[in-house]
C-alpha cells in the first residue's frame, strides 16, 4: 500500500472541534445537498422531456457501480486488503435477490437485506485467508474466489439456471404514476446514497479509524489494541454487503441474470474504478465508479477501437493524476476558494 | 492398464502445459521481484509479441529471424511503457501502477484487434502439432515435445542470467534494494527497463510456443495468462524456481483433474489448490518468508 | 460540507454530459429521405469475430442497397454499437438506440445473455427487433408479445434433432457423443441431441457421452481422450470454430476415427484453415446456399460485401449470414411502398411467403408465426469444400 496523503482544506476556521465533528458543515455545504437530493430526485422527470430517458438506465448501473466502489474502497483504500473477485460478491448478491424473490416470495426489499447479508457472510469468509495473505497472494486467493463464484453459477443449474439464466421479478413501489424504470431508479439511487452516506460516516467512526490503522501497519494497530480477526474479516464483510446490494441493482436492472454479467474482467474494472478516483476517500471512490460506467458508454460507438480509446484514457487519467482523479477535484476547489487571488 | 496409460498421458499434456505457464509466470516474477508491480499487461505483451512475429513469417523472413524480430518488439513495448508511463507516474501507488497496466492491457489488446483483426488464425511453425511419437499408449506430439524442451532450455537461460552474470547480479541488487544499488553506481533504471523488456520476450516466447498449438488470436493468453499468474503466486512471488515449480504443477494438477474428475470446474480446482498451498505457505512454495517489524 | 459538495459536482457534470443530444421527431427512426437502424454486438472481445462479422456484413450490404438508390427513396443509416458480450452494456445500448437515436429496428443482436435481457425492453418498446441471433426457444410461449419480431435462423434444439436422426438413418451412428461448449448455444444443441437420440432409441440410439469445454478453454486434450474411452461412433460438435478444429486434430493425434457431424456455425471456411486435413468428411447442416457450393447468387452477395469492406473477405460466413438476417426486413420495407408506417410495415412483413432472397431462402411470416425458415439441408466437407448431400428438411414451428 502506497500512502495517501491526507490534504487538509478550511474553508472556513472552525472555532469548535464540534464543528469538525458535522459531515455536512454550515449553509453552504447544506444547500448543496439540498441541491444535490432535489436534482437527483427531478432526473427521472427532466430526463424524458428531452429525449433522455434511456439515461435512467445508465444512472441505474452508475448507482450500482457507486455502490461497489464505495464498498471496495472501503476494503482496498481504508483498510489495504485487496480483492480482485468482488464480481463474485456482485453475482451472489444480484443471484440471492432474485431467487429469494422468487423462490420464497419474499418482498424485494426483504430479499435485497437478505442479499445483502448472504452476500456479507461469504464476505467474511473470504476474509478469513485475509488474515494470513498479504499483496499479490491475496489478489489470487480473491481472484480465484470471483472465477469460483462464475463456475459454480455456470454449472449448478438447478439453484441459478445456469446458462439459460434466471429471470428475476420486477419490484414494485406500488406508486402508479412511476414508470418501472423510474421506480428502480428512485430505489438505486436511494440505495447509493444512502450506502455513500454511511460510507462517509463509517470512514469518521471509530471502525473507520481500525481500519486505517490495520493498512498503515497491522502489527502496530493490533498493538494497540485493534482486533485483527475481527476488523479485517469486518472489512470484507462490509465491502461485500455494498457488492450484495450493487448485486440486486444489476440483477433488477437486467432482469435476467446471466453469469456472463460477472467475470473476472468486471472485477478489474471495478478494481480500476476506485484507483483512478482516489483510493481512501469515499468522493473519490464515487468519482471513479461514475466516470468508469460512463467512459466505454460513450465510446461505444467506436466499436472497435473502444478499447484502444479506453485503455489509453486510463493510462492518461492515472499519468495525470497519480493519486486519483478527487487530488484534482481537491485543487480545482482551492483555486476557486483562493480566488482572485 | 488403461487407467495408467490414460495417467500418463494426462501427465504428459500437463507438463506442455505448465512449461508454458511457467513461462508466463517467470516474466510476472521478473516484474515483481525488481519493482512489486503486478503486471496486468503480461498476456497483451506477449500477443503482441507473437503477432508481430506471425506478421514477419507472412512477409516470407526465415522463421529464427521473424521468431526474434517478435520477442524484440515485445521487450521493446515492455521496456517503452517503462520509460514512457511508469518512470514519469512515478508518484503513483503500487495499485496505482497495476492500473496503469491494466490500461496498457486494454490498449494493447486493442490495437492487436484494429491491426490484425479478431479471426482465428493459423501460426506456422517447423515442428507439427500433427506428428506424433509413440511410447507404449501414450502419444506426444512433436510440437508437445518441442514445447517442453525450448521451455526448459529457456528457463535455464534465464536462471544463468539471472544468478549468473554481472547483469543478474545488477538485478538482483535492484531488486533487493534499490537505493542502495543506485550507491553502488548501478543505472537502477536501465536495470529496470532491461528486466521489463526481459519479461516482455519471455511472454513472447510464451506466446509463439502457444500459438501453434491453439491457433492465434488476440485473446489466446488470457487463460494462460491467469494460470501463469496463479503459478508465480502459488511458487512464491519472489522466486524463480518457485514459478518453475508452480507453472509445471498447475499444468499437471489441471489436467488430471480434468481427466478424472470434472472438465467443468478445472479453473476453480487449479485456484482451490492454490489458495490451499497460500494457506499452508503465505509466501508461496518456495518464497522467502519475512518477518516484518513494526 | 465537503464531501458532499464532491458529489454533488461530480453529478453535475454526469449530467451535464449527457445533455449535448437532444430529442429527434416522431415516427421512429423514418424521414422521406431515410430509414435509421441500430444495432448493438461484440465488436471487441473475444466474441468480435461474430460482432465484426455480422455487423460489418449488414452495414457493407445496406451501403449497397442504399448506392442502388436505397428503397422507396430512402437512403439506410445504421447504427452500430460494441457491447463486448456483456448483458449490462447491451441492454444501455438498446435503450440509447431506441430512446436516443430513435431507430425503427434494432437489426440481430449477438449472444443468447444479451438478447434475454434486452427482451422485455424491446417487447415493451414496440421496436421492431429483426433476427436476434440466439436461441430461438427464447421467443416460444410469447406469441402474444412478439409482434414485432422477425426471425431467419434456425434453433439449435431443432437442428440438433435433424442431425440425430440424419446420423442414425444414414450413417449408422448407434453410440453418439456431443462435445460441446458450455453455454447456453451449446446446451441447446445438446438438448436436441438428446431429443434426437430419444426418438431413434428404437434403431439402436445411444447417447455414451457429453463432453464440453468452457469459452475461455484453449486445450481440449482431455476432452479428446474422454470421447475416444467413450467408445462413440458418432461425435456431434456444437463448439465454437477454435475448439472445434481443436479438438478435431486433437482426436486424430490420438488416433480416434468417430463419423464427426457439426452444426452450422461450423460451416465457416475458416475451419479447413484451422483443422487442415483434419476437417475431411464432416456432415454439417446449413439453412442457406453454402458459400462456394455453386449457387451464384449468395457468392455474388460475398463479392459485394467484400467490394464494400475488404476486410469482410476473411469474415466471409459471418458477413453473408448478416445479410441473411436483414434481407427479408428490406423486403418487408419494399412492399410496404413509400408511405412507411410501423402497422403498414407488419402487414407487408406478412404478406412474405416462400420468399427467396439473396442470400435467404424460403422465408414465411404469417399473422400467427415470426419464424421465417423451418428447414435445413445436409453438406459434407470433402478436400477443402462442402457439397451438398440433401434437400430441404422441414421442422415444424414453434412461434
Amino acid at each position: 500500500m502506497g500512502r495517501i496523503p491526507q490534504i487538509v482544506v478550511s474553508s472556513n476556521l472552525l472555532e469548535r472541534y464540534q464543528d469538525d465533528l458535522y459531515l455536512v458543515k454550515g449553509a453552504p455545504g447544506w444547500a448543496a445537498v439540498v441541491f444535490l437530493l432535489v436534482g437527483l430526485a427531478s432526473l427521472p422527470f427532466l430526463l424524458p422531456r428531452f429525449g433522455l430517458g434511456y439515461l435512467l438506465f445508465i444512472a441505474i448501473l452508475m448507482a450500482a457501480n457507486v455502490i461497489v466502489a464505495v464498498g471496495l474502497n472501503m476494503l482496498v483504500g481504508f483498510t489495504g486488503l485487496i480483492s480482485l473477485g468482488h464480481a463474485g460478491f456482485v453475482a451472489i448478491g444480484a443471484y440471492a435477490s432474485g431467487l429469494l424473490a422468487a423462490k420464497l416470495g419474499l418482498p424485494w426489499y426483504v430479499a435485497w437485506i437478505g442479499a445483502a447479508a448472504i452476500t456479507a457472510g461469504f464476505g467474511f469468509v473470504v476474509g478469513l485467508p485475509a488474515l494470513r495473505l498479504t499483496g499479490p497472494y491475496l489478489a489470487i486467493a480473491t481472484l480465484g474466489f470471483g472465477i469460483a463464484v462464475y463456475q459454480v453459477l455456470v454449472n449448478w443449474t438447478a439453484l441459478s439456471g445456469g446458462r439459460t439464466g434466471l429471470p428475476v421479478q420486477q419490484l414494485s413501489l406500488g406508486i402508479a404514476g412511476l414508470t418501472p424504470t423510474q421506480q428502480l431508479y428512485y430505489v438505486a439511487v436511494g440505495a447509493a446514497v444512502l450506502l455513500s452516506w454511511i460510507g462517509y460516516n463509517l470512514a469518521r467512526s471509530h471502525i473507520g479509524r481500525a481500519f486505517a490503522a490495520l493498512r498503515d501497519s497491522d502489527i502496530a494497530a493490533e498493538v494497540t489494541g485493534v482486533n485483527l480477526l475481527w476488523h479485517k474479516t469486518l472489512a470484507f464483510g462490509i465491502s461485500a454487503a455494498y457488492a450484495g446490494v450493487a448485486g440486486a441493482i444489476v440483477a433488477q436492472a437486467l432482469r435476467h441474470l446471466e453469469p456472463q454479467s460477472f467475470t473476472f474482467l468486471e472485477s478489474i474494472t471495478y478494481f480500476a474504478m476506485i484507483v483512478i478516483g482516489g483510493l481512501g476517500t469515499v468522493s473519490g471512490a464515487i468519482i471513479g465508479a461514475v466516470i468508469l460506467t460512463l467512459l466505454p458508454h460513450y465510446l461505444s460507438g467506436l466499436k472497435q477501437w473502444l478499447p484502444v480509446v479506453y485503455g489509453a484514457s486510463i493510462i492518461l487519467m492515472m499519468m495525470v493524476e497519480p493519486l486519483g482523479l478527487y487530488g484534482r477535484w481537491i485543487r480545482i476547489k482551492l483555486y476557486f476558494k483562493a480566488w482572485p487571488l | 492398464m488403461a487407467a495408467v496409460t490414460h495417467l500418463a498421458q494426462y501427465l504428459v499434456s500437463g507438463l506442455a502445459a505448465g512449461s508454458l505457464y511457467a513461462l508466463v509466470a517467470l516474466g510476472v516474477v521478473l516484474l515483481y521481484r525488481s519493482s512489486r508491480v503486478l503486471n496486468f499487461a503480461h498476456g497483451d505483451i506477449a500477443t503482441l509479441g507473437t503477432f508481430v512475429a506471425f506478421t514477419l513469417i507472412a512477409r516470407k523472413l526465415p522463421f529464427s529471424l521473424a521468431v526474434i524480430g517478435g520477442l524484440a518488439a515485445a521487450a521493446l513495448v515492455g521496456a517503452l511503457f517503462f520509460f514512457l508511463v511508469l518512470r514519469p507516474a512515478k508518484e503513483a501507488s503500487l495499485l496505482g501502477k497495476i492500473v496503469l497496466t491494466i490500461g496498457l492491457a486494454l490498449l494493447l489488446g486493442g490495437t492487436v484487434q484494429v491491426v490484425w483483426g479478431t479471426e482465428t488464425l493459423v501460426f506456422p511453425f517447423p515442428l507439427s502439432e500433427l506428428r506424433v511419437y509413440r511410447l507404449g499408449q501414450v502419444v506426444i506430439s512433436e510440437m508437445n515435445l518441442g514445447t517442453i524442451v525450448i521451455g526448459i532450455v529457456l528457463m535455464t537461460l534465464l536462471y544463468v542470467l539471472v544468478q549468473g552474470t554481472k547483469v543478474g547480479l545488477a538485478m538482483r541488487a535492484v531488486a533487493q534494494r534499490v537505493d542502495a544499488a543506485q550507491a553502488l553506481g548501478i543505472p537502477a533504471r536501465r536495470i529496470y527497463a532491461l528486466t521489463w523488456g526481459l519479461a516482455g520476450a519471455l511472454g513472447g516466447a510464451a506466446g509463439v510456443l502457444l500459438a501453434p498449438v491453439v491457433y492465434l488470436d488476440p485473446f489466446m493468453m488470457l487463460d494462460p495468462f491467469l494460470k501463469g499468474f496463479a503459478a508465480a503466486v502459488m511458487g512464491g512471488m519472489d522466486s524463480l524456481p518457485g514459478a518453475v515449480l508452480g507453472g509445471f504443477l498447475l499444468g499437471i494438477a489441471e489436467n488430471v483433474f480434468a481427466g478424472y474428475v470434472s472438465f467443468k470446474f478445472k479453473t476453480t480446482m487449479a485456484f482451490a489448490v492454490i489458495i490451499l498451498v497460500l494457506l499452508l505457505r503465505p509466501e508461496g512454495m518456495l518464497g522467502r518468508v519475512y518477518h516484518r517489524r513494526v | 460540507m465537503r464531501s458532499l459538495v464532491r458529489f454533488a459536482v461530480a453529478l453535475a457534470v454526469v449530467a451535464a454530459l449527457g445533455i449535448p443530444a437532444i430529442g429527434q421527431p416522431a415516427e421512429r427512426g423514418v424521414t422521406p429521405t431515410e430509414i435509421v437502424l441500430g444495432t448493438s454486438m461484440p465488436m471487441s472481445g473475444p466474441a468480435s469475430p461474430w460482432g465484426m462479422g455480422v455487423g460489418g456484413g449488414m452495414d457493407a450490404w445496406l451501403r449497397h442497397v442504399n448506392d442502388q438508390g436505397g428503397i422507396h427513396g430512402r437512403k439506410f443509416r445504421l447504427l452500430i454499437r460494441d457491447d463486448a458480450y456483456l448483458p449490462p452494456r447491451a441492454v444501455a445500448n438498446v435503450r440509447e438506440l431506441v430512446e436516443r437515436d430513435g431507430v425503427l429496428a434494432i437489426v440481430s443482436q449477438i449472444g443468447t445473455a444479451n438478447c434475454y435481457a434486452v427482451r422485455d425492453f424491446m417487447v415493451e418498446s414496440k421496436t421492431f427487433w429483426i433476427t436476434p441471433a440466439c436461441g430461438a426457444d427464447m421467443w416460444a410461449g410469447m406469441r402474444e408479445r412478439n409482434r414485432y419480431v422477425f426471425i431467419t435462423y434456425p434453433g439449435y434444439v431443432d437442428e440438433g434433432i435433424y442431425l440425430t436422426k440424419y446420423g442414425v438413418e444414414n450413417l449408422k451412428a448407434k453410440n453418439i457423443a456431443v462435445f460441446y461448449q458450455n453455454d447456453l448455444y451449446g446446451q441447446q444443441g445438446l438438448l436436441g441431441v438428446k431429443r434426437g437420440v430419444f426418438a431413434a432409441r428404437a434403431k439402436g440410439a445411444k447417447l455414451v457421452a457429453q463432453v464440453s469445454y468452457e469459452v475461455v478453454d484453449v486445450e481440449v486434450t482431455a476432452q479428446a481422450l474422454k470421447l475416444k474411452e467413450s467408445g462413440a461412433d458418432t461425435v456431434i460438435l456444437y463448439g465454437a470454430p477454435r475448439q472445434s478444429a481443436l479438438l478435431v486434430r486433437e482426436i486424430a493425434k490420438v488416433g480416434y476415427r468417430p463419423t464427426l457431424m457439426a452444426t452450422f456455425t461450423l460451416l465457416d471456411p475458416m475451419m479447413f484453415a484451422l483443422a487442415g486435413e483434419a476437417w475431411n468428411d464432416i456432415y454439417l447442416t446449413s439453412y442457406m446456399p453454402v458459400l462456394g457450393t455453386g449457387d451464384a447468387r449468395v457468392d455474388a452477395v460475398l463479392a459485394t460485401l467484400v467490394r464494400y469492406n475488404p476486410a469482410l473477405a476473411r469474415l466471409s460466413f459471418n458477413a453473408a449470414a448478416g445479410v441473411s438476417f436483414i434481407e427479408p426486413f428490406l423486403e418487408g420495407i419494399r412492399r410496404a411502398g413509400p408511405t412507411l408506417t410501423k402497422e403498414r410495415l407488419v402487414e407487408a412483413m406478412e404478406t412474405i411467403k416462400n420468399w427467396d432472397g439473396e442470400a435467404i431462402r424460403g422465408v414465411t411470416f404469417t399473422k400467427e408465426s415470426r419464424q421465417g425458415i423451418n428447414r435445413l439441408f445436409m453438406v459434407r466437407s470433402e478436400r477443402g469444400q462442402y457439397t451438398k448431400l440433401t434437400g430441404w428438411y422441414t421442422y415444424a414451428r414453434k412461434f
